[in-house]
């Protein structure tokens, strides 16, 4: 290696820590002025808890054994409905890109449920599925669902012309074309969903255990607002937002495997 | 018959909301074997169209396209249309692998096109590591792999930097002749059409009908660059470019 090309690399090395260093002192001033704010009395303890206090919730919820089934439970709806809106809307999308005929009679259909705010069907879900994991799922699904169908099913239509009239010229059927040409195509656009998806549908368990769970961590925020133990609630949020990046991170590291000789 | 390929009355039309395009009227031409036919012609007067009606791409037109017996037609494209997520070699037997003609005697002739092509070494690396030229030269591989007896070349070259076009052209020069096949080929270039081919064909503006063919008469078992440095070459240059220049105005 050259001196400037080790100067190069060096430069990109000492940003990304940089970075790095900036969004660490980010998070620690703003949970120290948090903390200091909350312990002077500017701000309520009562109603903005404080870093210390959900520190000291969480470890109590660790030792009641309740912390790791929270968890599991709403990690387990968010797979559940995850996996089974991205298989559906993968072959929904299928369907569509197959029968053209049809993807244009469902557009209208498809716009209107995907731009639904479908918080609103909630009630409708429990009344018909009762209050309980099932109607979770099915929030988290109908939420998660469109988004895959429309961002898969678009995938598939940004297919390169190219290899298109490629596959035909070689001859290629239907299914050939499908298989070897546009799901391989659509790599990026169907991971790309998969970030979408996961947002999506954890966006949809927290609405479904607002409205009817008994466990899970949108429960343990719904609860301490009744109970007016707002730690409780302080410790969800802070939860949630770590549970929402790793699942990001999981997916990111996901698509680096799997797209790394495009 | 010694014709590989005869059309007769060849009629196009696209039809669109804006109305009819009439993309060829009553187009002739005849293909010998082991021809090989360059055609030029302004942008948009129907050679494409031309080539996906000959491959059967396209059926809905008017006319006649005789060809012979079992004729076996591969396209090349402008773009290498090559697939990311596939090796070199599975790039390259992608036409057999469609067609379930994985045989190994056919399978011995890929490999053997890769190593002629200096890209064996490469072989089980992705497209993303390839220069344009060798993209290209994969995707001429592509097309031999299932041996056709004649290949529609649709400005295959023209992504290219002129170093490579001409190396790569003449590579398919070069193999075309020696394996006896033949060609159509669809270029913009004129120093291409003639350095190329055995006919001219200059066609006029859409809808397009033959303009002037031009058969050339060139040492052919010399490289393409020599060709260029035939004392004939710029005869054939100056009344091409005397044909396209009538039709553009
Ligand atoms: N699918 C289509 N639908 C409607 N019109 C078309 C279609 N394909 C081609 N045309 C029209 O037919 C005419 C001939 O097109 P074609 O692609 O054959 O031209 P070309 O000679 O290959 O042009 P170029 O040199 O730019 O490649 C053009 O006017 C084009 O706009
Ligand atoms: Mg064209």
């Amino acid at each position: 290696m050259s001196p400037e090309q080790e100067k190069f690399i060096k430069k990109i090395k000492i940003n990304k820590l940089k970075i790095m260093l900036w969004q660490f002192l980010i998070i620690i001033s703003f949970f120290l002025i948090w903390e200091l704010l909350v312990n002077v009395g500017i701000l309520s303890a009562f109603i903005y808890s404080s870093p210390s206090r959900i520190i000291t919730t969480i470890v109590g919820l660790i030792k009641d054994h309740n912390f790791f089934i929270h968890i599991f439970i709403t990690l387990k709806e968010v797979l559940i409905s995850f996996i089974i809106g991205l298989s559906l809307g993968f072959i929904i999308a299928i369907i569509l890109y197959e029968f053209k005929f049809v993807a244009k009679i469902v557009d209208p259909f498809l716009t209107m449920l995907n731009s639904l705010p479908k918080v609103a069907l909630g009630p409708l879900i429990i009344i018909i599925c009762g209050a309980n994991t099932k109607s979770i799922i099915l929030m988290a699904l109908l939420i998660n669902l469109i988004v895959s169908v429309i961002t898969i099913y678009n995938g598939f239509l940004q297919t390169d012309e190219y290899r298109l009239k490629l596959f035909k010229t070689m001859h290629a059927n239907k299914r050939q074309i499908l298989f070897n040409l546009v799901i391989p195509s659509s790599y990026q656009t169907i991971i790309a969903s998969f970030k979408l998806g996961i947002a999506q549908t954890l966006i949809g368990v927290i609405m479904g255990e607002f409205l009817v769970s008994k466990q899970g961590i949108g429960y343990l925020i719904v609860y301490g607002k009744q109970v007016f133990n707002l730690n409780l609630v302080m410790s969800g949020i802070v939860l949630l937002a770590l549970i929402s990046y790793l699942l990001y991170k999981l997916i990111v590291i996901l698509e680096k495997k799997l797209l790394k000789h495009l | 018959m010694n014709n590989i390929l005869e059309i007769k009355n060849l009629t196009k039309n696209y039809h669109t909301k804006e109305g009819e395009i009439k993309a060829l009227n009553n187009f002739n031409l005849e293909v010998k074997e082991g021809e090989i036919i360059a055609i030029v012609g302004p942008s948009g007067c129907g050679k494409s169209t031309l080539l996906s009606l000959i491959s059967g791409l396209d059926l809905d037109y008017k006319g006649n396209i005789k060809a012979k017996d079992k004729l076996k037609m591969a396209y090349m494209l402008q773009s290498d249309a090559l697939l990311p997520w596939l090796t070199i070699y599975e790039n390259a037997i992608l036409g057999l692998k469609i067609n379930h003609e994985l045989s190994k005697e056919n399978i011995e002739y890929v490999l053997y096109l890769l190593d002629l092509y200096n890209l064996k070494e490469f072989k089980d690396a992705y497209p993303k590591s390839l220069s344009g030229g060798m993209k290209q030269r994969l995707a001429l591989i592509r097309t031999l792999a299932t041996k056709p007896d004649i290949l529609l070349l649709d400005e295959p070259f023209c992504a290219l930097d002129q170093q490579a076009r001409l190396l790569i052209s003449d590579d398919v020069y070069q193999i075309c002749k020696k394996e006896h096949k033949t060609v159509i080929l669809v270029t913009h270039n004129i120093e291409e059409a003639i350095t190329f081919s055995d006919r001219v064909i200059v066609l006029s503006k859409r809808p397009a009908i033959i303009k002037n063919i031009i058969p050339i008469k060139m040492n052919n078992n010399v490289s393409i660059l020599e060709r260029r440095k035939d004392e004939a070459y710029q005869q054939y240059f100056d009344l091409i470019w005397k044909d396209l220049e009538y039709n553009e105005s």
